[in-house]
C-alpha cells in the first residue's frame, strides 16, 4: 500500500530504510483549534481478564527482566548500528526579500515561529500530506509566484475592489501552494491575513448552526469561535494597534468605539452564541481601517458558489449566501463590500465533486465549461451577481524543468524515496506526468515507495 | 443518553441514533435532525440542552408538537439592522409540516393493531389470513411460510 494512502489512513507505517528520527518542527494538526474533547468514557474493566478484579500488590518489587532489558541508544556504538542518519532539511527560509526573479525554482522552507501562520490556520488536506512526509513545510517559487506577489505588492496601496483574484487551472497544477505562498508572504509583509484551507467544511454541514432573525441567515458560532481565535493568534501583534469605529451593544459586553478591536474579539471568543455577529463586526472593522493592508484568502472557492448540505426545519437546501459567514466572503469576493486596502485571493479546486464549480463561476472567470452552456441552462441571478468582476490568474499546468528538478532534490534530501539520483529518474518521471505538478509527486515520486 | 426510555449511545451521529425509535427510518430522521438544527456532523454527545429539549418534546407527541415558524432568508441586497435595535417581527408563511403527523412507538403499534383488528372484524381475506398465521400477501404457502406461520398474529404488534 502506498505511504501516502498508508499515512492518510492512519495505519502503522513500517519504515524500511534505517532508523527515520523524529522530524523535527514537523506540522502537526493538534487539537488546539478543535472542539474539546469528549470526556473520557469510564472505562469499565472486563469480566472475562483473568486478573480483573484483582488490586496490583503495591508493595511487591517490579519484576527484573534481567537480561531482556533494552539497551540506551547511546550504549550502541559499535559501527553496525550506524544507519544513514535522517536529517531535517535544510533549506532556506522563505522571506519576502528572498522572493526575487532570480529566486524561481528555488526550495524555501516556511518559516516555524511562535505564531505560527499554516499551524494556526492549517491547510488543506493535500498540502497536510505532503508535509507527513517532509520533515519541513517548505514549497518551491515558481515563476507565477514572483508575478502574483508583485500583484499582491501593488494592491496594498488600493482598495480590494479592483483586486479580486481567483486562481485557476487544472488539477494537480499547483494553486493551493501558490495561496500558502502569498499567505506567507503577506503575512510577513506586515498584512492583516485571515486564510480558509477549506472553505468546504462551511458549507457541508460539519459545524453547527443557529438562524439568526436579526440578519436572516444562519450564522455558524462554532466555527466563527474558531476563526476567531485563529485570527487572533496569527494577527495578534498587529491588531493591538487598532481602535474599534462604531459601537457594538451585545447584550452581555457592550463594546463602544474607541476601545481595541481586541476587545471585540474577545467578546466572541467567550460567548459562542455571539461568535457569528463579532465576526461579522470585525469584517466591517477591517473593511473600514487603512492602517494596515488585508488579505482575506479563501481556497475551495467554488465551494461558496454553491448549494449548501444544511437544510432548514422545513428540510429545504439553504443556499451558501443565507449563511452568515460564506455571505460575508461573497460580498467580498463580489466587490459589494470592500477592504480600504488588501486584496482578496481565491483558488479553485476540482478534488471534491460535491462541491463543483457552477456555470456561472466558469463564465464570469472566462474558463471553459465543461457542461451545456447554451441560454436554456439555467443561471441563477444571484450567484451571477456575486461572481462578477472576479479576475482570473491561470496558474501554468507544467512545471518547468528547473521547478521540477528544486521539488525532485527536495525529495531526494528528505530520503523519502528510493530512486537513484540523477537526470535520468528525474527526466523518466517529469515526462510521465507531463510537467503537472501533483502527478510528478503523487504518482512519479511517491509511488517508488510502494508498501 | 436516554431520551423517553430509548438508549441512545454517545458516539453515535444524531441521525442515526434517532432510528433507534420505532417507527422513525433514515428520512424521518434527517428531517427531525433539520427541524431542530442539528448539523449531518453531530453526534448525541454534541447536542445542547435546547436541542435535547426540542427532540424529547417532538417525540414524546409529535401530533401535539409546537409548529416550527418560518424563517425569513435575506436576499443578497438586504442590511440587517444594528445591534441593539429591537428586531421586526417577519411574518412568512409557514410550508406544510408533514413531521407532525407521524407516529411512533406505542401509538404507531397501537394503529396497526388496530388496522388487523379490523381487517378480522370485518371478515375479509386479510383478517383470515392473520388469524391462520399464514401470508397475507399472496406468497407461496406449498413451501417457505416459516416468517408467516411465526409471526403473522391478530395480535400482532403488542
Amino acid at each position: 500500500m502506498l505511504l501516502v494512502t498508508a499515512l492518510r489512513t492512519g495505519r502503522a507505517v513500517h519504515p524500511t530504510t534505517g532508523t527515520l528520527a523524529t522530524p523535527a518542527g514537523a506540522v502537526a494538526q493538534t487539537r488546539g483549534y478543535a472542539a474539546p474533547a469528549a470526556k473520557n468514557a469510564k472505562k469499565v474493566s472486563s469480566k472475562f481478564r483473568p486478573n480483573a478484579g484483582k488490586r496490583r500488590d503495591s508493595k511487591r518489587p517490579g519484576r527484573d527482566p534481567g537480561l531482556f532489558r533494552p539497551m540506551s541508544v547511546n550504549n550502541l556504538t559499535h559501527p553496525v548500528f550506524e544507519s544513514e542518519q535522517r536529517v531535517a532539511l535544510q533549506l532556506p527560509v522563505f522571506r519576502p526579500e528572498a522572493i526575487t526573479p532570480t529566486a524561481a525554482s528555488k526550495a524555501l522552507a516556511f518559516p516555524q515561529n511562535e505564531s505560527n501562520l499554516l499551524k494556526a490556520y492549517g491547510l488543506p488536506t493535500n498540502i497536510l500530506v505532503d508535509y507527513l512526509l517532509l520533515s519541513k513545510p517548505c514549497s518551491v517559487v515558481r515563476e507565477v509566484t514572483v508575478s502574483l506577489l508583485d500583484q499582491l505588492d501593488n494592491a496594498a496601496r488600493s482598495s480590494s475592489k479592483d483586486n479580486r483574484v481567483v486562481l485557476t487551472g487544472k488539477p494537480g497544477c499547483g494553486k493551493s501552494y501558490l495561496m500558502v505562498q502569498a499567505v506567507q508572504y503577506c503575512s510577513q509583509k506586515g498584512w492583516l491575513s485571515l486564510y480558509i484551507p477549506r472553505a468546504i467544511s462551511l458549507v457541508n454541514s460539519s459545524t453547527s448552526y443557529v438562524y439568526d432573525p436579526r440578519t436572516q441567515t444562519y450564522g455558524q458560532p462554532a466555527y466563527a469561535q474558531q476563526l476567531l481565535k485563529r485570527f487572533v493568534d496569527v494577527n495578534g501583534s498587529l491588531i493591538r494597534h487598532l481602535t474599534l469605529r462604531s459601537s457594538y451593544p451585545f447584550d452581555e459586553r457592550p463594546v463602544n468605539s474607541g476601545e481595541p478591536l481586541l476587545n471585540l474579539i474577545n467578546v466572541g471568543l467567550e460567548y459562542q452564541h455571539q461568535a457569528s455577529t463579532a465576526l461579522s463586526a470585525l469584517f466591517d472593522e477591517l473593511a473600514k481601517q487603512t492602517k494596515y493592508p488585508v488579505l482575506l484568502a479563501i481556497d475551495d472557492l467554488q465551494a461558496l458558489y454553491c448549494r449548501s448540505q444544511y437544510r432548514d426545519p422545513f428540510f429545504k437546501s439553504i443556499k451558501s449566501y443565507h449563511l452568515t459567514l460564506p455571505r460575508t466572503l461573497l460580498e467580498f469576493v463580489s466587490g459589494k463590500r470592500v477592504f480600504a486596502r488588501g486584496a482578496v485571493l481565491g483558488a479553485l479546486s476540482s478534488q471534491n465533486t460535491t462541491f463543483r464549480t457552477p456555470l456561472e463561476l466558469i463564465e464570469a472567470l472566462g474558463l471553459e465549461p465543461s457542461g451545456p452552456s447554451n441560454p436554456y441552462v439555467p443561471r441563477e441571478s444571484e450567484i451571477v451577481e456575486y461572481a462578477k468582476g472576479l479576475k482570473n490568474l491561470p496558474v501554468p499546468e507544467k512545471l518547468t524543468v528547473d521547478e521540477a528538478a528544486s521539488i525532485f532534490e527536495l525529495w531526494q534530501q528528505a530520503k523519502a524515496l528510493h530512486l537513484p539520483q540523477g537526470d535520468e529518474p528525474f527526466l523518466t518521471k517529469y515526462t510521465e506526468a507531463g510537467g503537472n505538478a501533483r502527478e510528478f509527486v503523487q504518482k512519479g515520486l511517491l509511488q517508488t515507495v510502494a508498501m | 443518553m436516554h431520551i423517553l426510555g430509548v438508549l441512545l449511545p454517545e458516539s453515535y451521529p444524531v441521525k442515526h441514533a434517532l432510528t433507534q425509535f420505532y417507527g422513525i427510518g433514515q428520512k424521518t430522521a434527517q428531517r427531525l435532525c433539520a427541524r431542530v438544527q442539528i448539523h449531518d456532523r453531530a453526534r448525541i454527545r454534541h447536542l445542547n440542552q435546547g436541542q435535547i429539549t426540542a427532540l424529547t418534546a417532538f417525540l414524546s407527541s409529535p401530533a401535539n408538537s409546537p409548529p416550527v415558524a418560518a424563517q425569513p432568508l435575506a436576499p443578497p441586497t438586504f442590511v440587517p439592522p444594528p445591534l441593539g435595535q429591537p428586531v421586526r417581527q417577519v411574518e412568512a408563511e409557514a410550508p406544510p409540516d408533514s413531521l407532525r403527523e407521524i407516529k411512533i412507538e406505542s401509538d404507531l403499534r397501537r394503529q396497526m393493531r388496530e388496522n388487523i383488528a379490523h381487517q378480522r372484524m370485518i371478515g375479509s381475506y386479510v383478517g383470515r389470513r392473520h388469524a391462520m398465521h399464514l401470508p397475507v400477501r399472496g406468497q407461496n404457502t406449498q413451501s417457505n411460510a416459516k416468517t408467516a406461520r411465526k409471526l403473522n398474529r391478530v395480535e400482532r404488534y403488542n
